[in-house]
């Protein structure tokens, strides 16, 4: 549905993006994270159509984006910018007609009061932009980016000073989109929102550096960790499951964490240990590092570059 | 191909726009003023003042010689020919509006988009740069021609209120009508294509329109070798102009795609 392959972009000597390749299916959500001046923005824009790449290619389904083609292919494309850019001093409805109009839909004024409708926005119709809350603003922008119903959306930074309230409803709708099997590719800083709505996570820092759903990265990162909550100190326990063979067990007071190696059945084995040397097995867990922690990992550790293997087949 | 819907689309956006934006009109609205007053300065206020007919000057009567051969001013006296004479020929200053006009709602819409962060949306269209300059510049045309329209609408008016009787006839001979309905728009046309190029190049409107204003200067020039009398604007004169004007009007619109650089703007821009 859309693939970037090698996308390489430079601005006179420097280097924005550096060989970036992924393959995105009908239904997924591809978060790209990475520090400011990563690339997302230019990367972004490459699949949006808006630059060329200076090397590497973008393909939207089956046609490959090129100056001649740039322009047919931004129809099937959504592409919501860091900033709402909205006409301030033209109300909510105008704002959004004018887009109906340019991408050449048979009803214009239907198509427009359809997505006021579905933003819950149509009360504020009448109002000028300017007069819109920041919140609001938002809704209308990513209104104007679904009206012609794109496969693609592009969302840069879409919750970025945001309520939480607003932040909610945009993740909503980036679920929902993913429900009706479009393609959304999006940009931001916000681990909390990745976590919940991505599929797949880039991190991107010039080229990318690791790319993988948030599962595959925290277990390659950190393995996989049990967390036990004992009713008494857990010290006394650790050097029992040692010598069980599991080596790396942290203890802080009653609790333990224990490495299982990426073998989350072990968990049974660990418990029977426990109750069998008199431990109270009050809780066990998995532990779940933040992926805001990966993310941090990922930028500090000198990793090999990532690519989807998908994009290489094509 | 160029979409004729997008353009209008964008279009009526900026003509939107404009309406609820009226100090963008100051500009031309100052010059519009000053261009229909100085001469009816020349050609009333100061006789009146000073008591003293236009008439009763040779100088005026040398330089009208000629002119009084016209079937347009045949009818009039000599105060009345003299009269025609000035009003015709500061109708050239009245091409200052629609210039000036175009100049300052051409600049701020392209760099006004930019600084209100609304040209990457739009950019992200299915819109190409041909359509988009093109909605621009009508966007910047037409409100211009309308308020030029009703300026000669107003300086017909006030000939025919304070000139001798019939002067005003003079007004609508070929070569007025030429130079207000032909030279204008093309001048017009010429400036804003001037600002629209610099204006997709630079990141503050004064740069843009001080560029444009450089179309002023041959119009000021026409203006000073019509009075002495040097070179006279006659229909013929008004179309081989108008046909020169054409010509750079059509260069600047294929420069102005080519200096109009979707990726400048987007990434060098701040």
């Amino acid at each position: 549905m859309l693939m970037a392959s090698h996308l390489t972009r430079r601005f006179g000597s420097r280097l924005a993006v550096d060989d970036v390749s992924f393959a995105l299916a009908p239904g997924e959500v591809f978060a790209l994270l990475g520090p400011n001046g990563a690339g997302k923005t230019t990367t972004l824009r490459m699949l949006a159509g808006l630059i060329e790449p200076s090397s590497g290619s973008v393909r939207v389904g089956s046609d490959t984006m090129s100056p001649h083609s740039a322009s047919r292919l931004r129809g099937q494309i959504g592409f919501l910018t860091e900033t709402p850019g909205l006409w301030e001093r033209l109300d909510v409805r105008r704002n959004l007609l004018v887009y109906a109009r340019l991408h050449g839909l048979a009803k214009p004024g239907h198509a427009v009061t359809e997505m006021l409708d579905a933003f819950g926005i149509l009360d504020r119709a009448g109002d000028t932009a300017g007069q819109l809350s920041k919140g609001l603003k938002q809704r209308v922008a990513l209104a104007r980016t679904l009206l012609h119903k794109p496969g693609v959306v592009l969302l840069d930074e879409p919750t970025a000073g945001l309520d939480p309230g607003s932040a909610r409803e945009v993740r909503d709708l980036v679920l929902r989109l993913r429900d009706r099997q479009h393609v959304v590719v999006l940009s931001t800083h916000n681990m909390d929102e990745v976590e919940r709505v991505a599929s797949r996570v880039a991190v991107l820092r010039t080229r990318l550096i690791a790319l993988d759903t948030p599962a595959a990265l925290r277990a390659r990162l950190f393995g996989t960790r049990l967390r036990i909550v004992l009713g008494q100190p857990a010290s006394p326990f650790a050097s029992i499951l040692a010598e069980q063979g599991f080596n790396d067990v942290r203890t802080q007071e009653s609790t333990l964490s224990i490495a299982v190696d990426r073998r989350p059945s072990s968990a049974p084995l660990v418990v029977r240990c426990l109750v069998e040397a008199g431990a109270d097995v009050y809780s066990v867990i998995a532990e779940k590092p933040r992926l805001e922690e990966i993310y941090l990992r990922l930028l500090e550790g000198d990793v090999p570059q990532a690519r989807d293997t998908n994009a290489d087949h094509g | 191909m160029a979409d004729s819907s997008r353009i209008r689309a964008l279009l009526d956006k900026d003509l939107a726009d404009l309406w609820l934006n009226p100090a963008l009109f100051i500009p031309a609205s100052l010059t519009a003023f000053f261009s229909i007053l100085l001469p009816f300065i020349v050609a009333i206020v100061i006789p009146a003042f000073v008591g003293e007919r236009l008439s009763d000057s040779s100088d005026f009567e040398i330089a009208v010689s000629s002119y009084r051969n016209q079937p347009s001013v045949s009818g009039l006296n000599s105060e009345g020919a003299i009269q025609a004479w000035i009003f015709q020929h500061f109708l050239v200053l009245l091409v200052l509006t629609p210039v000036a006009g175009s100049m300052s709602i051409a600049a701020h819409s392209v760099i006004g988009e930019k600084q209100a962060r609304t040209l990457e949306p739009l950019l992200a269209t299915p819109m190409t740069t041909f359509e988009l300059l093109t909605a621009k510049v009508l966007g910047s045309l037409l409100p211009s021609l309308a308020l030029t329209a009703l300026c000669f609408g107003i300086y017909v008016a006030g000939v025919a209120a304070f000139a001798q009787p019939g002067v005003y006839r003079a007004l609508f001979t070929l070569s007025s009508l030429g130079i207000v309905f032909l030279l204008g728009p093309l001048a017009a046309l010429c400036a804003l294509q001037l600002a629209v190029c610099v204006s997709s190049r630079v990141n503050d409107t004064r740069s843009a329109q001080q560029i444009g204003a450089l179309v002023i200067l041959p119009i000021a020039g026409l203006l000073v070798v019509q009075l002495t009398g040097t070179f006279v604007l006659t229909p013929p004169v008004i179309a081989y102009l108008a046909i020169a004007l054409g010509g750079v009007n059509i260069g600047l619109m294929l420069i102005g795609v080519k200096l109009f650089d979707r990726e400048a703007i987007l990434t060098r821009w701040k």
